[in-house]
């Protein structure tokens, strides 16, 4: 349990009116408040600024019994505080790209005001929305009710965590492939269920699809990232850019100097854009300049990425790409290749370790060797190591720390704030 | 590895996807799903979808509160103006934005108009700020050191110029807000990552410890290897050793680099509100462009906590904008300015005094086992290549 700070706690009257100073500094200023909005809620608010007075966490663990083994989590005011409070909440699966009609939403919103504090979580870390509960007995009848209307609870613990997609085909030009089909269907594998429903790995295993290069569900930091690319050069419409060129939306200049891989060249004289296909690196900058003459190119496929992650054993990894899956991939094809994976992981990992962590010290070579990844991927490539970083976190010396206090006074005087 | 065959009272999940994807999309999403063709830019925050059906689509970006909280009151006003100028739906995005879908330009400015009445902010896109992510920090967290949201309501009310766009940025600028090196507001990955640092060992209260190593007599038996605690700790640092009859864990400071795995899994694990700070980290980046995807490089590894308003941290962000703003070219990120004028000249242009020589602090076990921490920025520019 952590300690009271040294420096000691306010008794709890003198606590709770600190706290509140401390809650109306931050409903100030023209940036939306988390404070306002929690005001109208049943959140224990004075908790929350107690903990911000004394410098430390206000909340220590807690938990719930319910029939559900992920997704249920409650937190406990720390003794020492003086104050009690209790913060229970539930973590829901998320509609298919994020889309909340407003008859369902309010129906939502409903069973929120009526079992919950009535605050919500829109989207979490996860990608789940997080529905904070004023008992602990609720919990059951919180997620019945969810259930009645077509979610539940989940994605917590050692499990696949929830599944996270961008928007896709529904709502944007660029989508290589139909990334919400793909999450439906591997939502509907009894495989995937097993897995988000009981804790079963050595760690969290975090699927994440991308319509794209420019990565808005963040599949470069998933444990099983799918981004949608294509093969050669972008699609040129020549004459709708040339037509766009001469009303002056877009400058042929411009494209080539923006172009990180001088893939891209503008002919004058015949008013003809070439990209070299060798070159091109999909950076997707030409496309978001002179889009739709430039589009993704004909030619579709899934770049699969493994191993990101931010809370791994040895830190914070970016993933490694290991080959093409075709666009139009099955769900079950894709569950598969993630068996693989977890059979390798489950075998080499120590426990709260990622998939990561194991191709560290396995090698990447020696993964994709032993995970058979070659039965499920295309056009692997011949490269796959990556160059070492170093140590973001460590501990500093207080001389160190007094370089930097100085800088901020310096720039705190200088900017005014 | 499968899972293990459900028992008795084992709950069959209900996903949203057992009611299949079209019940969910609102219908103009569902007639041109994957029709989508051209989009175009209404001033900031707005943006205008074209189909091959000729049919439009206006989507209108508020920005979410710290930590994505909004009360179910909120919530139903944002619900009853999606009815009344709206198509009758909301989207959240995953950087927990709200927005606003509906069919004509008239409607998404009377939609800006409104929600800005309820005190929400319409921006982002192109070159502005396009958000800023808290993790929950102090609302739920046991676990983080720093309040993460708090700080991300005081850096949002200087940025604030950034995200409608009153003053344009040179490229696209997201900021993450984390309360600890878990980094749960989304990484390192990002143009700015703030995170809360310990800045001391950590301290180790033995009446908790016993709930998370086992039983002396079994410690007794088993090797040290295989004790959890022990095996969380990506640097040897923690050690059990014998009092007596007892067994605690001992922490080898020289070798802890404040990753804040043991406090994952064990509360005994402590620290002092002093020495706890804010690290800053610049230059990442998820998506393609550029230089291509990439963790950010520590920049600033502690500055001093002062809630509510955190005065210093929020000055030296606004520094570091300021400096890319005025230096970058036109579609530069952060990382691209960095990358083109280098580490030396962007630190000479902050001010700041050094750069954090990490390498040189590194524990002898990491570096000869393993490099901790991986950048890859050398790595994707090779592979982008293949891909």
């Amino acid at each position: 349990m952590a300690y009271p700070p040294k420096r000691g706690v306010p008794p709890p009257d003198k606590l709770k009116e600190l706290a509140e100073q401390y809650l109306k500094e931050l409903e100030k200023g023209p940036w939306p408040s988390h404070v306002t909005e929690l005001r109208k809620t049943g959140y224990p608010l004075h908790v929350y600024g107690a903990g911000l007075v004394v410098g430390k966490s206000p909340w220590a663990p807690s938990a719930v019994r319910t029939r559900y083994l992920t997704g249920t989590m409650a937190r406990i005011a720390r003794p020492w505080l003086g104050l009690p409070g209790e913060e229970i909440h539930l973590r829901v699966f998320h509609t298919p790209g994020r889309f909340l009609k407003t008859d369902w939403f309010r129906k939502l919103l409903d069973a929120i005001r009526e079992y919950a504090i009535g605050l919500l979580e829109v989207v979490g870390q996860t990608g789940n929305m997080i529905i904070n509960i004023t008992k602990k007995e609720y919990a059951e009848v919180v997620a019945d009710k969810l259930r009645e209307l077509g979610t539940d609870v989940g994605g917590s613990a050692d499990a696949i965590r929830a599944l996270a997609a961008c928007v896709g085909p529904a709502l944007c030009e660029f989508a290589c492939y139909d990334t919400l089909k793909l999450w439906c269907d591997l939502h509907l594998d009894p495989r995937v269920h097993e897995n988000i429903r009981a804790p079963n790995f050595h760690y969290k295993f975090k699927p994440k699809l991308s319509g794209c290069p420019f990565d808005c569900a963040r599949a470069n930091r998933g444990d099983l990232g799918l981004l949608g690319t294509w093969k050669g050069a972008p699609e040129v419409d020549q004459e709708l850019l040339r037509e766009k060129v001469k009303r002056g939306e877009v400058d042929p200049r411009e494209l080539e100097r923006g172009c990180v891989s001088g893939a891209i060249s503008w002919d004058p004289v015949r008013q003809e854009l070439r990209i070299n296909e060798k070159r091109c690196v999909k950076c997707m900058e030409c496309i978001r300049l002179a889009h739709p003459a430039i589009k993704p190119g004909r030619e579709k496929r899934i770049a699969v990425l493994l191993g990101g992650n931010n809370k791994g054993y040895y830190g914070v990894k970016l993933g490694w790409f290991v080959g093409y899956l075709p666009p139009d991939v099955s769900a079950k094809r894709v569950v598969d290749m993630m068996e693989k994976i977890w059979e390798v992981w489950d075998k080499y990992g120590m426990p709260k370790q990622r998939i990561a962590d194991v191709i560290i010290y396995l090698g990447i070579q020696r993964f994709v060797k032993e995970a058979e990844l070659d039965k499920f991927l295309i056009e692997m490539p011949a490269f796959y190591e990556k160059m070492p970083d170093d140590v973001p976190y460590r501990i500093l010396p207080p001389e160190e720390r007094q370089v930097y206090a100085e800088y901020a006074k310096k720039v705190k005087q200088e900017l005014g704030i | 590895m499968s899972a293990p065959p459900a028992g008795r009272g084992a709950i069959e999940l209900v996903f949203p996807a057992h009611k299949g994807l079209e019940y969910w999309l609102p219908d103009v999403i569902r007639r041109n799903y994957g029709k989508w063709k051209e989009r175009r830019f209404h001033g900031y925050g707005i943006i205008e979808h074209i189909s091959e059906t000729g049919e439009r689509v206006f989507t209108i970006k508020v920005s979410g509160t710290p930590n994505a909280r909004f009360s179910a009151d909120t919530l139903l006003k944002f619900c009853d103006i999606a009815d009344k100028y709206g198509i009758g739906a909301l989207r959240i995005t995953t950087a927990a934005n709200v927005e606003f879908i509906t069919d004509s330009l008239d409607k998404a400015l009377k939609i800006k108009e409104e929600v800005e009445k309820l005190g929400f902010l319409v921006g982002g896109w192109r070159n502005t700020l396009w958000g800023i992510n808290a993790c929950t920090a102090f609302l739920t967290c046991q676990i983080g050191v720093t309040d993460a949201v708090s700080l991300a309501k005081a850096i949002g009310d200087q940025l604030k110029p950034y995200f409608t766009g009153e003053i344009p940025l040179p490229a696209k600028l997201r900021v993450f807000v984390s309360g600890c090196p878990n980094a749960c507001a989304g990484g390192t990955a990002m143009d700015i990552s703030i995170i809360g640092v310990w800045g001391a060992a950590p301290i180790i209260r033995e009446d908790i410890l016993p709930v998370c190593i086992p039983p002396p007599k079994a410690l007794a038996r088993i090797p040290e290897s295989k004790v959890f605690m022990v095996q969380v700790c990506p640097v040897g640092a923690l050690r059990v050793k014998r009092v007596g009859e007892k067994f605690t864990l001992e922490l080898i400071e020289a070798r802890c680099i404040n990753c804040v795995r043991c406090k994952d899994n064990c509360d005994a694990f402590d620290y002092e509100p002093e020495e706890v700070g804010w690290g800053i980290i610049v230059g990442g980046r998820l998506s393609n462009t550029g230089s291509g995807p990439r963790v950010g490089r520590m920049l600033i590894p502690w500055l001093p906590s002062n809630p509510p308003r955190y005065p210093e941290v929020v000055a030296v962000v606004k520094k570091i904008v300021e400096v890319w703003r005025q230096n970058a070219r036109p579609g530069e990120r952060i990382g691209d300015l960095i990358d083109r004028i280098s580490w030396a000249r962007f630190t000479e242009l902050l001010g700041l005094p050094r750069l954090p020589a990490d390498y040189m602090y590194m524990p002898e076990h990491a570096r000869t086992f393993m490099a901790y921490r991986w950048r890859g920025e050398w790595v994707w520019r090779r592979v982008r290549d293949a891909i």
